[in-house]
């Protein structure tokens, strides 16, 4: 990102804002705590002491700077750090109370509590409708029309369903980029998780299909408790209700979104939405 | 701030940059140097255009190199193939009068090797020679018979070989033989006739009666000779002439005679076979008797049949080549072959192999090659056919005589014949007629064979005997070819790919650096030192330790997965000590221990279990043969030779399945294991496909394991303790000692270009399934 752009994103964050509705009035039971996390990768420390609290059913985005661990941050709610050898973590993360890093918990049970999305859409190499059958499928359940309608609910939920009804034995790689990204995103809501994390998901895209996702993103807050990670601060004032900014692994500040934006209570957050890095 | 550095640095490099510079610092310079960048620039943008020129051009020519030398192989395997399906042709060199028509009439016509020379033998025992070109008599020689006598009969020796027998009004017979002196006065090749007689001068007597022979029919061998007469009182008399050399002192005749018990009266063919052990008795409506001689005192009857539907008539009769079977020529145009094929019992019998519908008018004369399974036959409207019976194939079929034939003379090499009509008329005809043994029918159906028991596929291309049938069925190749490959994939592609999987997807980085190359190298191993290990160590270690290796087989799996499951339940502790993806080296003991445990074991298995020997109880139970050298040899010592091919390309395959997906699958919550076979083998199915598909094409064309391995029977059975003979052995074991241009050497071409029809089809096709599969399943 040059500074040019940032420069453009502070100036239009107060028209952002305008137009979003105000959920400070509520206060929301929190779905996920981190609690002093720290993460290793071999000697380098990635993440220092983070703690936070992300509440339900409320849009949660991660802002920063290139390299300073959102997107670890957010692969280690569903230990996708697990994958990456050599890497060490500390502390706790807890999912409705229940520490994710415990010892007895099942890692593919958890994430398919939650579900990620990637900055590059994945679908598989099969048809649109397998791929969206695919967490189902892997959990055994092969009945054709209980695959039927989730598959359904879940391309509808991903407000794909109009367009690919008629094409669903194609093979989802003849898909735009676009709508890859939001078959991938019906793939994961297809076994329903309580949280969806999404990395970056429209960095990817044009802009028409951007706004889709974010459009999709707005619909899918009433069902599930989501937590993005954007480049993109006008994207992150534009969708989320809470913000964090973390800077060289360290969770600088978080806030409601509007707050954070408007009246960063740390310099550095003001630096960074203003411009003066990035 | 990263971009400002980085524009920097580009700024530096820009050539723009430095044209400024010399601009300030001089105006003189300024302009050369940049006339010089220009033109540097410019002759750098040329050099860089003709580099890629040359690549493109290089490239192109390269490739199409490849195609074209590959279809130029094709063609000239095609080139030497052909020939062999070209039907035979006759050409009419000549046409005259018979010669010495007051010596005669023409009893046998015969010609000698080199088709200049011909003779008729005349019902007055005058032997003509004239030229078979011309037509002009050479000599004309009376066989020295006693004056007072006259001829009663006539028969040419069975087997050919110039040897005819006169019977004479007395019962006695006269043998004489017409042979060729070749002599080159002045390098110029003169041939000169003459008759000979290989018994006595004077004729012998076989009917002590004294009648006339009415009929007769003579086979001469080495120091024994049989002869079998009708004598004027319609009896039927055999006589064996046995020369009996005592160790010191003269040689001395011992004759032996009996009278066959079988009313003569209707009998129209008598025929002896080469070894004179058989005797063929037909009347002419088609009674067949079939005697065993091998006792001359006392022939046995062993076969009465009717060689012919009703109302037919056998208008003639002769041996094929070597004298296993018979050729029968009725009057309604059919020749049926009749071979002497053993029963259950060993007991000989006269059955009816094949039959070929020659003619729609009676058939006049049928006449076998002498070195080939072949005959010629000529019909009553004088047209010849030539023929091949093991390809079943009509060769040749054209009108050789305008008027009814008299007299027909086959060549000895089959490549001339002369026909005689009864206006007196010879026609000269020379016949091209290279390769009659070989039809679509001979290399790839069943054939029933002389003295085979049913028809079959066999594969014999030679033997030590001129009288040889060659079986040149392609068919038990094809099978060997395919049950060797079939063999050493099943051994090769479950190692190579769970190899590869493992490999790629759990393996240790640093481990799978070290196993990729190393199993890699196993490739380059020399197929010959795998094939001499398989033949002298493994062939006769799996022999002495088969039960170990069944139990191995068994035990191998199953103390893996064990040791696997035992690892699970393994302490954390312990388990930590073993760095992530190095589980495998673990395995590496309990691989050796349980190989050791169960070559160990074996033998008191053995002894408890089958007897004391695992082979000879197998063969006393279910009949299964073992053989030293079978398919369990070759499938491990060709698997083993396969493995490399197959598991580097499906190592690469699973190993470029790209992270996003494997990501993306963990991430739904499927396990390893689900992502690896609902998305990984699914994404690398294309480069797995494309490596079996690979190690297939080897194990089909691979040579020196399976010619040093497989014993080289072209056997055609299923059994892994069987051998088997494949396409690309059989060419390497065959083509040395094959004649150039010869049939064989055509068949053996023919077998290698099946060979590269298999590796082009296999590889086309795998081709096209890939790309099929690339398409759907490519995720880049």
């Amino acid at each position: 990102m040059t500074t040019q752009d940032v420069r453009s994103h502070a100036i239009d964050m107060s028209s952002v804002f305008n137009g979003q509705q105000d959920t400070s009035a509520e206060q929301n039971e929190s779905c996920i705590k981190v609690e002093n996390l720290n993460l290793f990768y071999g000697e380098k420390q990635a993440l220092y002491n983070v703690s936070m609290d992300m509440p339900k059913k409320r849009v949660t985005a991660y802002i920063g700077p290139s390299g300073c661990g959102k997107s670890t941050l957010l692969r280690c709610i569903n230990r996708m750090n697990d994958l990456v050898d050599s890497v060490r973590i500390e502390g706790k993360i807890l999912l409705d109370d229940e520490n994710i890093y415990d010892k007895s918990v099942n890692v593919a049970a958890l994430r398919r509590r939650v579900g990620m999305v990637f900055q590059k859409p994945n679908p598989f190499p099969k048809s649109i409708f397998e791929n969206v059958a695919y967490g189902l499928r892997i959990q055994g359940i092969n009945d054709k029309r209980t695959l039927e309608e989730t598959v359904e609910r879940s391309l509808r939920g991903a407000a794909l369903w109009d367009e690919m009804k008629d094409r669903l034995n194609d093979n989802a790689l003849g898909m735009s980029g676009g709508q890859q990204q939001r078959l991938v995103i019906a793939r994961a809501i297809a076994i329903e998780p309580e949280v969806l994390l999404l990395d970056e998901p429209a960095s990817a895209l044009d802009p028409i299909s951007t706004l889709k996702i974010e459009e999709l993103i707005n619909e899918l807050k009433e069902k599930y408790t989501i937590v993005i990670v954007t480049h993109n601060m006008q994207q992150a004032a534009r969708v989320s209700d809470y913000t964090a900014f973390m800077y060289m692994g360290e969770l600088i500040e978080m806030g409601k979104t509007k707050d954070l934006f408007t009246n960063p209570v740390k310099k550095q957050t003001e630096d960074y939405i203003t411009g003066r890095y990035g | 701030m990263n971009f400002r550095r980085s524009d920097s640095v580009s700024f530096l490099h820009n050539p723009a940059y430095y044209v400024r510079m010399s601009e300030i610092t001089s105006n003189k310079t300024a302009k050369l140097d940049s006339a010089m960048q220009v033109s540097a620039a410019s002759l750098h943008q040329r050099w860089r255009l003709l580099k890629d020129r040359l690549a493109r051009y290089g490239i192109v020519i390269g490739g199409w190199g490849v195609i074209v030398a590959i279809v130029l192989i094709f063609f000239y395997l095609l080139y030497v193939v052909i020939p062999l399906f070209i039907p035979a042709s006759a050409e009419s060199l000549a046409e005259y009068q018979i010669p010495g028509h007051d010596k005669g009439k023409t009893v046998l016509l015969a010609m000698e090797e080199q088709n200049e020379v011909a003779v008729r033998f005349t019902d007055q025992a005058n032997a003509v020679f004239f030229n078979a070109h011309t037509g002009q008599p050479i000599l004309t020689e009376a066989l020295k018979m006693p004056p007072d006598l006259k001829v009663s009969s006539f028969a040419p020796q069975s087997s050919g070989e110039g040897i005819v027998a006169y019977g004479l009004n007395n019962g006695s017979v006269l043998v004489a033989k017409h042979t060729y002196r070749i002599t080159y006065p002045q390098d110029v090749r003169v041939i000169t006739p003459v008759i000979t007689y290989p018994l006595e001068e004077q004729p012998v007597v076989v009917d002590t009666e004294g009648g006339a022979l009415q009929m007769l029919a003579l086979q001469v061998g080495e120091g024994s000779t049989t002869l079998v007469a009708k004598t004027a009182s319609n009896k039927l008399k055999l006589l064996n002439i046995t020369k009996e050399k005592a160790l010191f002192g003269e040689a001395t005749l011992q004759r032996t005679e009996s009278v066959l018990n079988l009313a003569a009266e209707n009998i129209a063919f008598m025929l002896i076979d080469k070894e004179q052990r058989y005797l063929y008795v037909a009347s002419a409506d088609g009674n067949l008797s079939f005697y065993d001689i091998s006792d001359k005192s006392a022939p046995v009857l062993k076969q009465l049949l009717n060689v012919l539907s009703p109302e037919q008539r056998i208008n003639s009769i002769d041996f094929v080549n070597g004298g296993l079977s018979l050729l029968v020529a009725d009057s309604t145009g059919l020749v049926s072959q009749w071979s002497v094929v053993r029963d259950a019992k060993n007991n000989p019998a006269m059955q009816k192999i094949r039959s070929f519908k020659v003619s729609d008018a009676a058939l006049m004369k049928v006449s076998a090659e002498q070195r080939r399974k072949g005959f010629l036959t000529v019909d009553t409207q004088g047209v010849v056919g030539a023929y091949n019976t093991t390809a079943e194939r009509e060769l040749l079929k054209l009108p050789a005589a305008k008027v009814l034939p008299e007299a027909f003379a086959l060549s000895p090499r089959a490549n001339a014949f002369l026909l005689q009509s009864v206006n007196g008329n010879v026609n000269f005809w020379k016949v091209d007629n290279e390769h009659p043994e070989v039809s679509m029918r001979s290399l790839w159906g069943k054939v029933w064979y002389e003295s085979y028991p049913k028809p079959d596929y066999i594969w014999q291309s030679s033997s030590s005997s001129n009288d040889f049938e060659p079986k040149y069925s392609l068919t038990p190749l094809v099978f060997g070819t395919l049950k060797a490959a079939f063999y050493a994939m099943l051994f090769a592609i479950p190692l190579s790919l769970m190899g590869a999987i493992y490999a790629a997807y759990f393996m240790a980085p640093s481990m799978r650096g070290v196993v990729k190359p190393t199993i890699e190298l196993m490739g380059a191993l020399p197929t010959v030192i795998l094939g001499f290990l398989a033949g002298l160590w493994l062939a006769p270690f799996l022999e002495e330790h088969l039960l170990g290796v069944f139990v191995m087989l068994i035990l191998l799996p199953v103390s893996v997965l064990g040791f696997g499951l035992g690892w699970q339940f393994l302490p954390k502790e312990v388990r930590s000590k073993v760095p992530d993806g190095m589980e495998a080296m673990l395995l590496i003991p309990v691989i050796l221990g349980a190989s050791w445990f169960a070559f160990a074991v074996s033998p008191s298995l053995e002894a408890l279990f089958f007897q004391g020997d695992l082979r000879v109880w197998m063969k006393d139970s279910f009949g299964i043969d073992y053989d030293q050298r079978n398919s369990l040899v070759v499938g491990i010592a060709m698997g083993f030779a396969v493995v490399p091919s197959i598991f580097t390309i499906a190592e690469d395959a699973v190993f470029s399945v790209p992270k996003h997906l494997t990501v993306g699958s963990l991430a739904l919550g499927a396990t390893p294991w689900q992502t690896m076979i609902k998305v990984v083998l699914l994404t690398a199915s294309p480069g797995i496909f494309s490596a079996i598909m690979i190690g297939l094409g080897r194990a089909i064309g691979e040579t020196m394991i399976v010619l040093m391995a497989t014993g080289n029977t072209p056997v055609m059975d299923l059994s892994v303790f069987q051998g088997m003979r494949t396409l690309a052995a059989n060419v390497a074991v065959e083509m040395p000692e094959s004649e150039v241009d010869s049939t064989h050497y055509r068949v053996l071409f023919l077998a290698a270009l099946v060979l590269f029809m298999f590796t082009f089809v296999f590889n086309t096709l795998a081709e096209l399934i890939r790309q099929h599969l690339r398409e759907k399943y490519s995720s880049l």
